[in-house]
């Protein structure tokens, strides 16, 4: 197991950047451009709930932990005082996640709002 | 340009057997710089085709001479055809090329524009090939280019805009068609039925393809590949709609 991390600001402008540390390392687990594109549309659709469309002040750690066959992704959000963070997922985020991921939650931990996905190289 | 002096076609020919066999760069450049001269009446008339469509007249002729270039490059002389018969349809591409790069949303440097064509195209046939989904290793080799570029090519496909239903597409045949004649009309009112139901309005106000390929993907489970299959057009064109459908939805949402 291997842990990679990366820290953005909180703002959909980053989001790119998480789409691409999470398409390299799908690489790296030979999955296929599928599942990798599956993937993106998960880290999108998590790390969204963190950004809101215009971006928020604070920032997203996200951390990406990786095996053979196996990636899980962490997101934690690190935001200034009363920024507002929904931490349930929509029924229609879910009927997605479900889609596209092999388990994805999001929750409120210890005050930190959090988010977490899991996707395994399909053989 | 300069007066042109019209050559007769076995003229034209030893032009090409000199520029050819030519061994020194300035050499090359001036037999070259000829060619160009005697074809360029031939650009100039392509690119008075293109030139209803908001774009200089000179500026077209920039581009088509472009294509002359990679026509005089690659003329084969073996080959029993003119070179006007040859150079056209390269020309004419280099202008087409011209005005579906100016369907880009965000300004994409050209390298990466050529990149994401190579791509699409390099996805399709690799996945006939395979049966299944490439992987970027597969890609990245099929298309000689590092596995880097590759993925800096498929995020790229997200700023490819598409605004019209009519914006041509490039089918498997090498032709090309317009979504609208893509989407399919069989049991689409029984098939949304289901989904209607449980979405969220705002669903219902996106266009007929997205709101397609949503269904396809989320509700019938079919990959991107087979939806790119059944739509006839490019996996990742079905990326970038669906990334750009999910994006907007979610923004609706916000609004709420």
């Amino acid at each position: 197991m291997e842990k990679i991390s990366i820290r953005i600001p909180a703002s959909p402008a980053y989001l790119q950047v998480v789409r691409l540390v999470s398409a390299g390392l799908a690489t790296r687990l030979k999955f296929t451009l599928d599942d990798i594109e599956d993937l993106k549309i998960a880290v999108d659709e998590l790390s969204a709930y963190f950004t809101g469309a215009q971006g928020r002040d604070g920032t997203i750690q996200v951390d990406f932990l990786i095996d053979d066959d196996h990636i899980e992704i962490r997101g934690a959000g690190n935001f200034a005082p009363g920024q507002k963070v929904r931490t349930d997922l929509t029924e229609f985020s879910q009927m997605i996640l479900d889609t596209v991921a092999d388990e994805a939650s999001l929750e409120q931990l210890d005050g930190t709002p959090t988010f977490r996905l899991t996707k395994s190289r399909k053989q | 340009m300069s007066e042109r002096a019209t050559l007769s076609k076995d003229e034209v020919r030893s032009l090409f057997v000199a520029y050819q066999s030519a061994t020194s760069e300035g050499e090359k450049l001036e037999l070259r710089g000829r060619l160009v001269d005697q074809h360029i009446g031939l650009v100039e008339f392509l690119a008075r085709r293109f030139r209803n469509r908001g774009e200089p007249l000179e500026d077209l002729v920039q581009v088509g001479t472009i294509g002359l270039l990679k026509a005089i490059e690659r003329f084969d002389l073996e080959r029993e055809v003119e070179f006007s018969t040859y150079a056209t349809p390269t020309i004419v591409g280099e202008l087409k090329r011209h005005f579906r790069d100016k369907g880009w949303a965000v300004r994409v440097p050209r390298r990466l524009q050529e990149l994401h064509l190579e791509l699409t195209k390099v996805v399709g046939f690799l996945g006939q090939e395979l049966g299944r989904s490439p992987t970027v290793a597969e890609l990245a080799e099929a298309a000689s280019i590092s596995e880097e570029e590759v993925l800096e090519g498929l995020e790229i496909a997200q700023a490819y805009n598409f605004t019209s239903l009519d914006a041509p597409i490039d089918t498997s045949d090498g032709g090309t068609t317009s979504f609208a004649d893509q989407l399919g009309t069989e049991d689409e009112h029984l098939e949304y039925l289901e989904y209607r139901a449980s979405l969220a309005p705002e669903m219902a106000k996106l266009p007929e393809r997205e709101r397609r390929i949503l269904y396809l993907r989320f509700f019938k489970g079919m990959t991107q590949s087979e939806i790119a299959d059944k739509l006839g057009i490019s996996q990742m064109h079905v990326s970038r709609l669906l990334n750009r459908t999910l994006m907007s939805l979610r923004e609706a949402l916000e609004e709420e």
